[in-house]
């Protein structure tokens, strides 16, 4: 256990260890590709160079994690707690897939501007900052310098209308959504005379809240409603995942959502612990919206690549309903289902790109019927990643449900956890349909698979993902502790049984 | 014989073995050539149902709490263990699934030509999934193995099932789901409240057992959930649609294990965890009236619809809905004779039904055909087939001196007291069975033998006769001496009567002692 003084020049290069690292690192790539960035062995170059990037990274996050850094005294614009790092975990880990699945995507796609890599990095960066952000303009920096890169990334087929327009709606909406948060943070500060999250929580502590305060808490939930793609602020949401290159979609479904998530989780419980009775309504309304809207319009998706961009909003309806309660279990278990969440859809988008054959974007239910004949892994892998997302035991899905399942009802809350498994059932319609074509419908034609190819590097991601999902549907242990461990640096809440 | 099991510690490692000996099956199932995996799966299945049959002499047949429990801790933070354990119910549940697997991968032998491998592991995994079932003493580790035997047998029906295989498998996928959906909720939600009165919290059965009166006005709407998914798996009018669906489509050896033993999971469940948790709201007035109405419903209603079907196939998909409807009213007759019988009507169902699925399933893999029309006068064709298939048919009617009729006497002897109305009609149901059994038997092996086709028909081999025989021995062996059996059932069904007795008439408690007495 180190203490850090971020007062000190010292104290915040530490601190911010992860962070400057990566964006360091990030610049050097910058600099590499400017000289090298016509040729495939380029982009592999800047590709395998970001992935070294994000690992060292990950150092500097394990040297802080593991030496347990705390502030000394009141945190000031970065937090320096356990479920930062943990949140930045999960946010490394999706980058680190993205940057597998695109290794070959990019080769294939012929999308060889390398500038890519340290993009994506950047976005990393942001997401980092915006997990840790203790202060609101920190927040918001973070949220831009991710929503400005994956903008960026969202229309990288340049030749694509399809990416163009995803990147141009996402751009579009997103600065509205910017907005509303700009406009929110505003009202808080207005309110309270701060930005910094604790000071406000202390601020609104005990007093009825005040308008001013009211409406920026509504103004900063719907640009976070925005970012996470809840319904009804989800519209966005398919267009952009379904027309943004496969591994570009990974990583908004993953790493955006789980840094806003997480970013989201950090601002309700240090920042409006007092309003809980006021933005708990809120949270239940959204999320079952979201979870009914999210899964029964999945249900009429064609293509899977829209099927997943649909069930990410139902996702985020599970991921919203795990977060109303507001206590450690409540937080504990967004942490976990983001994990989980991400670690699947990695892997889903990663076969989908290595099913879309080269120039056809959408892959349909028919396209990969009979699958398993051919290619038995792929099939296997799909059907392990759409039973972890259907939240089916023996997948890390599962325990991230039962864990949202028990954070609600140990508040009393029994209306979300039955919205939330009987718009499973609902789910169990689109993604059985995924299983069944693979293995129980024949394919069109004896070559209809052979084009299928799955790059050793996106392989690779894929395989750690699926075998992660299943090792922690058996033995979750480890992950729950951390998980709630990790809650428990940001909320106190009491908790009645299990919280020895 | 306990002698020698006690010196191998036969009951420390038994209850493990057999979950995980058909998983690690499943590895030289997969990693072997095709042609060698229906052996593979047949000598695994072989191996676990002769390590099951110690449980036989292993058990103690004096005690009715749980036996050869262990538990292991797994998720200690929400509570959870590995625990598992059987008594006087879950023993015969076991010892089904033990014997009627190896006969499903036999049966499965000829029928089977595509994808062996696959077909062999995912039966293999549907064995550990159902062991499982009916060995868990925690909710958590008891819901996992029900929701996972979901997978093979999704799979089994999706890929070698009927022409309209994927409509049946996402059918019975999606109502099983739902339903079990909802019991994880209440599962969770019972685990906090009494985790929050104890201070304990806790999957353990026992635990919850012992606290479950202290959930108060929760306790109706926890049964409601626990009755649906056990309601949907029994499956109880009108929950059954998915039945004759998934039934008709599946190929032999699925639809067998089907009725055998995947039906009784929602019976088992009844008797193991929504009555014993719920007593006051499972047994009260109200509750018990609708539930014994469905039963009786399910009777009558299944064995009319089984007496139009033109196809044998639903016919039997339809009449184990009426055979389950016994079960129901035999454990809501809450005695220890009307318990005994539901669990001797499981048991007999599992046999007589799965007998007739393979018989079903031999004649169709000679005429590919399952409509009774298309038959006629066959038993002169062949005897061998037709001698069994009216031996199995009688038991499945409940011909005395053969096994159905035990449990169906005993289920009407003991639930008359309570429900004298609903069991009188319960009885006609015995009757409707004897008619559309007795009218496909005359329709398809006797009358003239008019269909060319059939003349053709070979009799049964020596492998479908090493299948059949030791059904037709239990089939005999039960019904003439159902002594033992019902020896080693009374103490937990005792049990169980006790748990629950104080809240349901007192009626009811007549019959109990004495006749059980008797008859020992």
């Amino acid at each position: 256990m180190i203490q850090l003084d971020m007062s000190t020049p010292q104290g915040v290069a530490l601190g911010l260890l992860p962070e400057i690292l990566l964006s360091g690192w990030a610049l050097i790539v910058l600099l590499v590709v400017s000289w090298r960035h016509t040729t495939a062995d380029d982009s592999r170059l800047a590709g395998w160079l970001s992935f070294a990037g994000i690992a060292v990274s990950g150092a500097g996050l394990a040297w802080l994690w593991i030496n347990n850094a705390t502030p000394a005294g009141l945190a000031q614009m970065m937090a320096l707690d356990s479920f930062r790092y943990s949140a930045a975990a999960i946010i490394l880990m999706c980058a680190a897939g993205s940057i597998l699945l695109s290794l070959g995507y990019l080769e294939r796609e012929l999308l060889l501007a390398p500038e890519y890599y340290p993009i994506l990095l950047l976005a990393t960066c942001g997401m980092m900052f915006l997990v840790g952000a203790e202060d609101l303009i920190v927040l918001f920096l973070g949220l831009e310098v991710m929503s400005l890169a994956v903008y960026v990334l969202a229309g990288y087929n340049r030749a694509n209308a399809a990416s163009s327009e995803a990147a141009l709606k996402y751009f579009l909406i997103g600065a509205f959504a910017s907005g509303f948060l700009l406009y929110g943070i505003a009202l808080a500060y207005g309110a309270t005379g701060t930005t910094n999250l604790s000071l406000i929580g202390a601020q609104l502590a005990g007093g009825r809240l005040s308008l001013m305060a009211g409406l920026g808490l509504g103004l900063l939930l719907i640009g976070f409603g925005f970012k996470v793609a809840a319904v009804p602020f989800h519209m966005w949401a398919p267009d952009v995942y379904d027309g943004a290159p496969t591994p570009v979609t990974a990583f908004m479904a993953t790493g955006v959502k789980a840094a806003a998530f997480a970013s989201l989780v950090r601002v309700l419980l240090e920042g409006f612990p007092s309003a809980v009775s006021v933005w708990q309504p809120v949270l239940a309304g959204l999320a079952i919206a979201s979870m009914i809207a999210g899964n029964l319009v999945a249900l009429a998706q064609p293509t899977l690549k829209r099927m997943l961009a649909y069930s990410s909003i139902a996702h985020a309806g599970y991921l919203l309903a795990a977060l109303w309660p507001g206590t450690r279990l409540g937080s504990g278990a967004v942490l976990l289902y983001l994990a989980a969440y991400s670690l699947t859809t990695l892997a889903s988008f990663g076969f989908l790109a290595a099913l879309g054959r080269h120039g056809e974007r959408s892959v349909t239910y028919d396209d990969i019927a009979g699958l398993a004949g051919s290619r038995p892994w792929i099939a296997f892998g799909l059907s392990i990643c759409m039973l972890s997302l259907l939240g089916f035991p023996g997948t890390f899905g599962f325990i991230g449900k039962w864990y949202i399942i028990s954070a609600l009802v140990a508040e009393g809350q029994i209306i979300l956890p039955v919205v939330l498994v009987l718009t499973s059932v609902i789910s169990a319609g689109y993604y059985l349909p995924v299983i069944m074509s693979m293995y129980m419908k024949a394919p069109a034609s004896e070559e209809a698979h052979t084009q299928v190819r799955l790059f050793p590097a996106a392989a690779g991601a894929i395989a750690v993902s699926v075998a992660a999902v299943v090792l922690f549907g058996f033995w979750p242990s480890g992950a729950l502790d951390t998980a709630i461990q990790s809650a428990g640096t940001l909320t106190q809440t009491a908790m009645p049984v299990a919280g020895k | 014989m306990s002698q020698f099991l006690n010196s191998i510690g036969y009951s420390q490692w038994i209850l493990h073995a057999l979950v995980l000996l058909p998983l690690a099956g499943t590895i030289p199932v997969l990693l072997g050539d095709e042609r060698s995996a229906k052996r593979t799966a047949l000598a695994v299945t072989l191996l676990e149902m002769i390590l099951s049959l110690g449980l036989w002499w292993g058990f103690d047949a004096a005690q009715g709490g749980m036996q050869m429990a262990s538990s292991a801790p797994w998720i200690p933070r929400w509570g959870i263990n590995y625990q598992v354990g059987i008594d006087g119910i879950s023993l015969f549940m076991v010892l089904l699934t033990t014997v009627m697997m190896p006969l499903s991968v036999l049966a499965s032998w000829s029928s089977i030509t595509r994808r062996e491998r696959a077909f062999y592991a995912l039966m293999l995994t549907l064995l550990t999934g159902l062991i499982g079932v009916f060995i868990a003493l925690d909710l958590f580790v008891f819901y996992v193995f029900f929701e996972v035997m979901l997978i093979p047998m999704y799979f089994i029906i999706g890929i070698w099932g009927g022409a309209n295989r994927l409509y049946a498998a996402i059918k019975f996928f999606i109502y099983t789901m739902a339903g079990s959906l909802l019991m994880l909720v209440a599962i969770v939600v019972m685990a906090w409240k009494i985790g929050n009165t104890t201070g304990t919290l806790s999957f353990g059965y026992q635990h919850l057992l012992e606290n479950a009166g202290t959930l108060g006005s929760a306790a109706p709407w926890l049964f409601a959930a626990f009755a649906l998914a056990f309601a949907i798996k029994v499956p109880v009018f009108p929950l059954h649609t998915w039945l004759p669906d998934a039934h008709v489509e599946a190929p032999t050896a699925g639809s067998v294990l089907l009725a055998a033993i995947m039906l009784k999971i929602g019976t088992y469940g009844f008797l193991r965890f929504a009555v014993p948790f719920f007593p006051q709201v499972a047994l009260s007035p109200g509750v018990s009236r609708v539930i014994v109405v469905l039963a009786v419903i399910g009777v009558i209603y299944g064995a009319l619809v089984a007496m139009v079907q033109p196809d044998i196939k639903k016919l039997v998909a339809y009449s184990s809905v009426s055979h389950l409807g016994f079960v129901m009213l035999g454990i809501w007759g809450v005695t220890v004779i009307s318990v005994q019988g539901a669990l001797m009507v499981m048991i007999s169902h599992g046999i007589s039904t799965g007998a007739l699925f393979l018989l079903i399933g031999m004649i169709y893999e000679r005429r590919h055909t399952r409509l009774i029309d298309d038959y006629g006068g066959i038993a002169r064709v062949v005897p061998l087939f037709s001698l069994i298939l009216t031996v199995v048919a009688l038991s499945s009617i409940g011909l005395p001196g053969l096994n159905g009729f035990v449990g169906e006497f005993l289920v009407l002897l003991g639930s008359f007291q309570a429900y004298p109305w609903a069991t009188g009609i319960a009885t006609t149901g015995v009757i409707f069975a004897a008619a559309y059994l007795l009218w496909a038997l005359q329709r398809m092996i006797f009358n003239r033998l008019d269909n060319p086709e059939n003349e053709r028909l070979t009799d049964l081999t020596r492998r479908e006769l090493v299948v059949l025989l030791p059904l037709i021995v239990g089939i005999v062996w039960l019904g003439l001496f159902p002594g033992p059996v019902l020896r080693r059932m009374e103490p937990a069904t005792q049990r169980f009567v006790d748990s629950v007795q104080p809240v349901s008439n007192t009626a009811r408690l007549g019959a109990a002692g004495p006749v059980a007495e008797a008859r020992r």
